[in-house]
């Protein structure tokens, strides 16, 4: 049997196979349909200080292997949240992973603060620097090193919990924006989130999204996340979580040769919110069938030139 | 609600461009709550189109689910190639479902378009069990029709060019239809610029109405946040979270026609 444990900052995952943040609710809204006790883990949506609304619709559209979305991190805010959603996680063994976003630094700041006063199992946070939908989605931190850096270490200063730094591919350089998190104090990274695209509709000349960009997910971003991935891999020495366009045990193969210890499972999920189960059963008979103990030695081992 | 293979029984056109698929879904029709409700459709398997289709129950009897579908797009397209004993990787059931039955109403049922299937489902759950109702049907032309305009039997058909029953848009045929009911209460669905129109007409002569609008979907479980709807009321809702928006595929598909804002 392979050894599917992977162990991210101080936390024990029992597998490598997470859900990304957006694509699985806070947790719990779909466990009459999937398995979720057997995810490694759940990265919840955005949750900002106060409720959003999110945007008016269209907010999504499928489009060649993939979709576009602008939801716009339609969420509860921090305090509902406490209240209605940290209760359900106290049967859950599942690991959860909470994702922040805020529009300043102070935000993220303050959710951070509160959630520590609180009492919870939650093993981690994921901070979102990069959504690409709101200008209140922290892309303004994801795009420049020393605003990475700095919320970073602010934030490190206040937890001792998994920390994890969610990178976005809407840059020029990744692997600078990734250093810059390392050296803030991440405990891990998250690559990528979704990339900035636009859907047309040519009859009425409208855009298929009601802001005009979304982000984009599903296979069609899969070779981005790679090369992102692997490009940060290279720059840095903390854990990485791959993301983008994972369907598959051999997906995460490929992220683990780039040089993700874990992955994050996305829009997947809207066709089958077990597919994350699916692919932990599918990568143990992989791993099996050709006599891989475990994933670890496989890490960032991508071969180059012939 | 769960994920079910389904066995297809038959599929076969109906009327111009609209398709009648019969399948067998024994765990999804278990849990079936009623008209209103839908299932999402994984068409194909390959991830060139990843998401699945939402598609109105039409019908069940015994353990099969009926759909009525119009050719749209590709997907519809691959969808009219499925033979009889072919699998069906179906999602239900899924969303809330229509309120009625209440004896003081006479409940008039509205479809048009690919809006005819809850309302088709309805008027067959309501000669099962006796309750007596009135059909409306909306089409562009006759071609799509796939029933009989009938007024003696209260089935009454509109086509926006006259060629069989009622001519113009679906409005005058309700009101034709209203004619001898004292106490109305609407059950419509259709494209958006009828569900307006209906909506617009039961405010002004205030009767009583619901209606179920179609969405473009992600996930048909809630998880997406893909699939809003403006609300009137601002009611909050334990499902979506939202006061201003509504999610359509766990909060609906089927309003009372005040509480949402078509657009």
């Amino acid at each position: 049997m392979p050894d599917l444990h992977v162990k991210i900052g101080s936390v024990d995952f029992e597998n490598p196979i997470f859900v990304a943040s957006g694509t699985y609710g806070y947790g719990t809204e779909v466990s009459g349909l999937a398995d979720i006790t057997g995810l490694g883990a759940i990265v919840t949506k955005s949750i900002t200080r106060y409720p959003r609304e999110g945007n008016p619709p269209p907010r999504i559209v499928e489009t060649p292997s993939g979709m576009l979305n602008s939801i716009g991190l339609a969420n509860i805010g921090v305090d509902t949240y406490i209240k209605k959603m940290i209760p359900l996680y106290e049967e859950l063994k599942t690991p959860i992973i909470m994702n922040i976003a805020g529009s300043t630094e102070d935000e993220y700041c303050e959710i951070l603060e509160i959630m520590e006063l609180i009492s919870t199992n939650i093993v981690g946070y994921e901070i979102n620097i990069s959504c690409p939908n709101v200008k209140a989605g922290g892309m303004e931190f994801g795009v420049d090193c020393d605003l990475t850096e700095q919320l970073t270490s602010r934030l490190r200063k206040l937890t001792d919990r998994l920390l994890i730094m969610k990178l976005s591919p809407n840059v020029t350089d990744i692997a600078a924006i990734g250093v810059a998190a390392e050296k803030g104090g991440a405990d891990a990274l998250s690559a990528i989130n979704t990339l900035v695209g636009m859907s047309i509709n040519t009859f009425n000349r409208k855009s298929n999204i009601y802001y005009g960009f979304g982000g984009l997910s599903g296979p069609a971003i899969k070779p981005v996340g790679l090369a992102c991935v692997h490009k940060v891999y290279q720059a840095v020495d903390i854990p990485l979580i791959g993301i983008g366009g994972i369907i598959s045990a051999v997906d995460v193969l490929e992220y683990v040769l780039a040089g993700a210890v874990a992955v994050e499972v996305g829009t997947a999920n809207y066709r089958d919110p077990n597919v994350g189960n699916s692919i932990i059963l599918e990568l143990d008979a992989l791993l099996n069938k050709n006599g891989i103990g475990s994933v670890d030695k496989l890490v960032g081992k991508v071969e180059l030139g012939l | 609600m769960r994920i079910e293979i389904a066995t297809i029984l038959e599929n076969k056109l109906i009327a111009s461009n609209i398709w009648e698929m019969k399948m067998t879904a024994p765990e999804i029709v278990e849990q079936y709550k009623g008209a209103g409700q839908f299932i999402q459709i994984l068409v194909q398997s390959s991830w060139d189109r990843p998401l699945r289709r939402p598609m109105s129950i039409a019908a069940i009897d015994g353990d099969q689910i009926a759909i009525i579908y119009k050719v749209f797009g590709v997907m519809t397209q691959i969808l009219t190639k499925l033979k009889p004993g072919a699998a069906l990787d179906i999602l239900g059931p899924l969303g809330n479902t229509f309120t009625w039955g209440n004896d003081e109403f006479t409940s008039v049922l509205v479809g048009g378009g690919v809006g005819l299937a809850p309302i088709l489902n309805m008027y067959g759950e309501g000669i099962v069990s006796g309750q007596e109702s009135v059909l409306v049907i909306g089409a562009r032309t006759s071609k799509e029709h796939f029933i009989d305009h009938d007024p003696q039997n209260n089935v009454f058909l509109a086509t926006d060019d006259g060629t069989i029953g009622i001519a113009g848009t679906i409005i005058p045929a309700i009101k034709k239809s209203l004619e001898n009911i004292s106490k109305p209460a609407i059950f419509a669905c259709g494209p958006e610029p009828m569900l307006k129109a209906v909506q617009d007409f039961a405010a002004t002569h205030q009767i009583p109405a619901q209606i179920s609008v179609e969405s473009y979907m992600g996930c048909g479980v809630g998880i997406c946040q893909g699939c809003v709807l403006e609300r009137s009321n601002g009611n909050i809702s334990e499902h979506s979270y939202h006061e201003k928006y509504s999610l359509v595929c766990i909060d609906g598909p089927v309003y009372e026609s005040k509480d949402v804002i078509l657009a």
